[in-house]
């Protein structure tokens, strides 16, 4: 018995070595092709070739490459850097660019996978996220043929070749509240947040609250942080269903979930509840998390495609502004509720907070 | 529990022999599960479309391709050897130390306190002191644990566990609180120059001091009358303390030296790599010592070149990603693979042909036994 066993394993090694061996005599062909074929799985993710699949040389002048790294985090999230890479992919169906991302697993590697960009010929490099502000600027300064897009990364000065996307996510946050404020009927309402150890988490929380005050100022606000690290707080659906059943268990009858994974739990929790709604966060939560459209108003959105791609097209015009740009945010579509539970006047006076917080007459009273 | 004789313990007359076959035997089954989760990894690569040997040669570039790579996984190695130092070391002494996240969190902010707040002191004091302050921080908060053991009972992994979330929670406070940078990131601001972990040429300097502690904990075990102590105890504590072997002092020590090493790993990481204390950025990296500990079979030789090999695919996984377009989760399922060969190491133990009852096993479960 246990020759038999040693002998199927040796088969099996010797299997797996000839498929090792046939998958490299296949790799020539293959190779000599562009390399632009890069990713086999991006590829499987999206059947349209880039356009540009002759010329992809990028070190040669006449080819736009754009390149995208992540924060720690997965560039199909659903959320953040997902559609920081949507506005990537606009670029290479617009401008004909060669795309690619690099996934970061160790925020220690930032600068390394910049670096991996810009020692191959990219023109524009896009860096998603506030932790890597610190490694695109001292990258901006390094390699000054390149342009950087550090999405929500503030500028404190102008550095030419850096252009920083801010969102005003303290106005989404407000016009969220002030929905959320006119469904109630509890007189009570939740947010479930990922942690505060993230600037833009705490401008949605702010904005929320002070946007649920500005309609009822005596409204019962419950917002919970998450309280675990920057590793967990955005991907912990669990704890973020069982936060919004809490809230619903103390009366609360419309939840906010701000904060990626651990807030589509809360939004899919709340799904389940009759009478209660919810509202997403980032992107249209409609398209994103469709368990949740038994709840979902709406979703306070930043348009972070648009803002990349319209930084990547000004990059490659050569107009791209220095130091910092402001981008959307707002108020996703009501989809299902258009009309019947977000009315008419609702819609209008939300409208009228809009004009408001964008003239000035109205403050967020988000003040970092 | 498994009466499971350490390697080293007491050498007989034909010592050379016995050498010579225990270094194999400790080699023997972490190569081939290496080699084995290597292939595995590749039948993986294929049939998710990329080329294995593109994909492996881009991570050998990645982490070997030139000077400034081979630095990067030397530096991703340091901590690991520390991590995994921590946890080997408790090991002997029978205690399963899950903690090296938490004593490496406070072992690092408290090195970055050090480090930006003492001002105008000299590098020759700032330096050792910041670096001494953060491995001490991080002794106290495992001994902790080791003391809840000792004196009430309270099993380790469980109070190793809890206190990794008390120290995020204090990490996280403390750098979005009383020592926040100016700014809206949650961080406390850079060292001072003078407590800056120096590179040689190039390389880090903490990857020679992490090498110098696993030399030091193995002399401290093998050849000194504590390290006997140590090692009895982890056999068997009721024993040790018939023998006349204070096993709670014992315990407490040991978990003091294990969290010191997770410390100094944090310090390390804050001093030599970051230069500030960040939440975000030691992600991980105590638990990878329980990955490194187990490949090394709990030597504490042996955890140098676990952590070198893991740094180096934790190094290459970008430029994997960048030359084959392979996500890096495949470095992920790789490492847990070795894993998997080196726990369930009867797998290999067949393919060797060798004795399947083999007395240096690491017995995990030899940890929750008692004591």
């Amino acid at each position: 018995m246990r020759k038999s066993s040693l002998l199927l394993t040796l088969f099996l090694l010797l299997a797996v070595l000839l498929a090792a061996c046939s998958g490299t005599t296949a790799s020539p062909t293959a190779t000599s092709a562009p390399v632009a074929t890069t990713a086999p799985e991006q590829a499987a993710e999206e059947p349209t070739a880039p356009p540009a699949a002759a010329s992809d040389d990028c070190s040669s002048p006449d080819v736009l490459c754009v390149g995208l790294i992540t924060d720690v985090g997965e560039i199909d999230d659903k959320s953040f850097n997902q559609s920081a890479w949507d506005g990537v992919k606009r670029a290479e169906a617009e401008l004909g660019a060669k795309i690619d991302y690099i996934e970061t697993q160790d925020a220690k590697d930032y600068a390394t996978n910049i670096g991996l960009f810009a020692n191959n010929g990219y023109e524009i490099i896009v860096t998603v996220g506030f932790a890597m502000g610190d490694a695109t600027l001292e990258a901006a300064a390094q390699y000054p043929d390149i342009h950087f897009i550090g999405v929500d990364q503030f500028q404190g000065f102008e550095t030419a070749n850096f252009t920083g996307i801010l969102f005003p996510e303290d106005k989404a946050g407000f016009l969220a509240g002030a929905l959320a404020a006119m469904l109630t009927e509890s007189g009570t309402v939740a947010a479930v947040l990922g942690t505060d150890l993230v600037p833009p988490v705490v401008a949605f929380k702010e904005g929320y609250e002070n946007g649920a005050r500005y309609i009822n100022p005596d409204i019962n606000l419950i917002s919970t942080y998450h309280p675990g690290g920057l590793d967990v707080a955005f991907t912990d659906p669990e704890w973020g269903a069982s936060t919004a059943r809490q809230a619903v268990d103390q009366g609360a009858d419309v939840v906010f979930g701000a904060g990626g994974k651990t807030g589509n739990g809360a939004l899919i929790e709340v799904a389940g509840v009759s009478g209660a709604y919810c509202i997403g966060v980032d992107t249209d939560q409609w398209e994103t998390v469709p368990e949740a459209h038994a709840c979902l108003v709406s979703s306070a959105v930043k348009l972070i495609t648009d803002a990349v791609f319209d930084m990547i097209k000004a990059a490659n015009e050569g107009t791209a502004p220095e130091g910092n740009y402001f981008g959307d945010g707002g108020l996703a579509p009501f989809h299902d509720f258009d009309g019947t539970v977000v009315t008419a006047e609702m819609q209008a006076r939300l409208q009228e907070i809009d004009a408001g917080l964008k003239d000035g007459s109205i403050s967020t009273g988000y003040n970092p | 529990m498994t009466a499971s004789a350490q390697p080293g313990k007491q050498l007989s007359d034909n010592q050379l022999v016995i050498i010579g076959r225990r270094i194999w035997k400790a080699l023997s089954v972490p190569l081939v599960s290496v080699l084995l989760a290597l292939l595995i990894g590749a039948i993986i690569l294929l049939i998710s479309g990329a080329k294995p040997l593109e994909a492996y040669a881009a991570l050998v570039k990645g982490a070997f391709g030139n000077a400034a790579s081979f630095a990067r996984t030397l530096e991703k190695a340091t901590p690991l050897i520390l991590g995994g130092l921590a946890v080997a070391f408790a090991f002997k002494a029978g205690l399963f130390n899950i903690g090296g996240q938490g004593q490496l969190l406070i072992g690092a902010i408290i090195a970055a306190y050090i480090g930006f707040a003492f001002e105008g002191l000299p590098m020759i004091i700032h330096l050792p002191l910041a670096l001494l302050g953060g491995s001490l921080a991080g002794a106290a908060y495992a001994a902790i644990a080791g003391a809840l053991k000792a004196y009430t009972g309270a099993h380790e992994v469980i109070t190793t566990i809890m206190l990794n979330y008390i120290a995020i929670n204090i990490t996280d406070y403390l750098s979005n609180g009383p020592w926040k940078a100016e700014g809206i990131i949650a961080r406390t601001p850079l060292v001072l120059e003078t407590a800056v972990i120096p590179r040689i040429g190039g390389y880090p300097l903490g990857f020679g001091l992490a090498c110098l502690m696993a030399v030091l904990t193995y002399y401290l075990l093998y050849y000194t009358t504590m390290g006997y102590a140590i090692r009895t105890t982890g056999l068997n504590a009721h024993a040790a303390q018939y023998a006349g072997i204070k096993v709670a002092r014992i315990i407490v020590l040991t978990m003091a030296f294990s969290g010191f090493l997770a410390g100094m790993g944090g310090s390390i990481e804050t001093l030599g790599v970051i230069g500030r204390f960040q939440p975000g950025f030691n992600i991980g990296l105590g638990f990878d010592g329980i990955t490194i500990a187990l490949l090394a079979k709990t030597n504490p030789l042996g955890v140098i070149p676990a952590a070198i090999l893991v740094g180096a695919m934790q190094a290459g996984a970008s430029q994997m990603q960048f030359d084959a377009g392979v996500r890096f989760q495949i470095i992920d399922i790789i490492q847990a693979l070795i894993l998997f060969f080196v726990s369930a190491d009867l797998i290999v133990r067949k393919i060797l042909g060798s004795s399947a009852v083999d007395e240096d096993k690491v017995t995990l479960s030899s940890g929750w036994g008692g004591g």
